[in-house]
């Protein structure tokens, strides 16, 4: 009976059918809600654009958050409140952060955190609108994370 | 010996690179969901008349039996199951495309399968594919 209500809330936009990275995404949020509801609340929270640029594979998609409904378009569309820029290999480590599992927060002695750091750091991925936008990036980390 | 890709041969002597891959034992140590299956699309002008699967039983890094059987056969057992055309597979064989660069662009399509565990697993899934190099093939084109 969940299942009925967790599936729609997530959808790939018309032309992103073609789109690996945003079938990859909405698959992972629409799974992650399936197998651990307690990430529903920071779901239904969620409201704004994120868009990722994975620059070597040259694949771009925008997450279109609405308050427990999750559009995903292939390319920008609309203004992002978020830009990710980086790697493919980048890019799916950000859903490979470490959580503290007491706080739901990316655990900073992890592996992966701190590959992400250096690479934050070191420009490799580049993150726009962050830093205006720190609520919304706690919770997509949450919505998004695979641990 | 050279081995024509897909076929029975060509999957069993990928068994045995697997095993040979010390990197997928130690990114595999902890797989315990269930076997993999590589789909390769039909492709009649290469006298591939049907989808052909190679599924892997793959298993705290050892792949323990393989099976080339048509697609429509296995899909249904398989707990993953990644399929592309085979111009895309011989691709991957050679080293040319990263299956998660493959995937993320839409020419790898993972059409079964729990895909956070497939992300989690992903230097497993890396050195699994990787391991198809080792093996000498011989493409139909």
């Amino acid at each position: 009976m969940t299942k009925s209500i967790y599936f729609p809330l997530v959808e790939l936009a018309p032309g992103a059918e073609n789109n690996g990275l945003a079938e990859m995404i909405a698959g992972l949020i629409r799974q992650n809600l399936e197998d651990s509801p307690e990430k529903m609340s920071d779901f239904f929270k969620l409201s704004g654009r994120v868009s990722i640029v994975a620059e070597d594979v040259e694949v771009v998609l925008t997450m279109e958050f609405n308050r427990g409904q999750l559009m995903v378009h292939n390319g920008i569309v609309g203004i992002p409140d978020v830009t990710v820029r980086g790697s493919s290999e980048d890019i799916i480590n950000l859903s490979l952060i470490e959580v503290i599992p007491s706080l739901g927060l990316p655990d900073p002695r992890g592996e992966i955190f701190r590959k992400v750091w250096a690479a934050t750091r070191e420009r490799r991925i580049q993150v726009h609108g962050a830093l205006s936008n720190l609520l919304l990036m706690t919770r997509l980390s949450k919505v998004m994370s695979v641990n | 010996m050279t081995y024509r890709f897909p076929s029975k041969e060509w999957t069993e002597a990928y068994r045995q690179a697997v095993n040979s891959n010390p990197a997928y034992a130690e990114a595999g140590k902890d797989w315990t969901h269930g076997t993999v299956a590589l789909v390769v699309k039909a492709d009649p002008t290469i006298g591939i008349e049907k989808d052909m699967a190679m599924l892997l039983d793959v298993h705290r890094g050892v792949c323990r039996s393989t099976r080339y059987d048509e697609a429509e056969k296995v899909r249904e057992e398989a707990a993953f199951v990644v399929e592309a055309g085979y111009d895309l597979w011989r691709e991957v064989i050679d080293g040319k495309l990263d299956p998660t660069k493959g995937m993320m662009q839409g020419k790898l399509r993972l059409t079964k399968g729990h895909l956070p565990t497939m992300i989690r697993y992903v230097q497993s899934s890396k050195q699994l594919v990787a391991s198809a190099a080792q093996v000498p093939t011989d493409f139909l084109r």
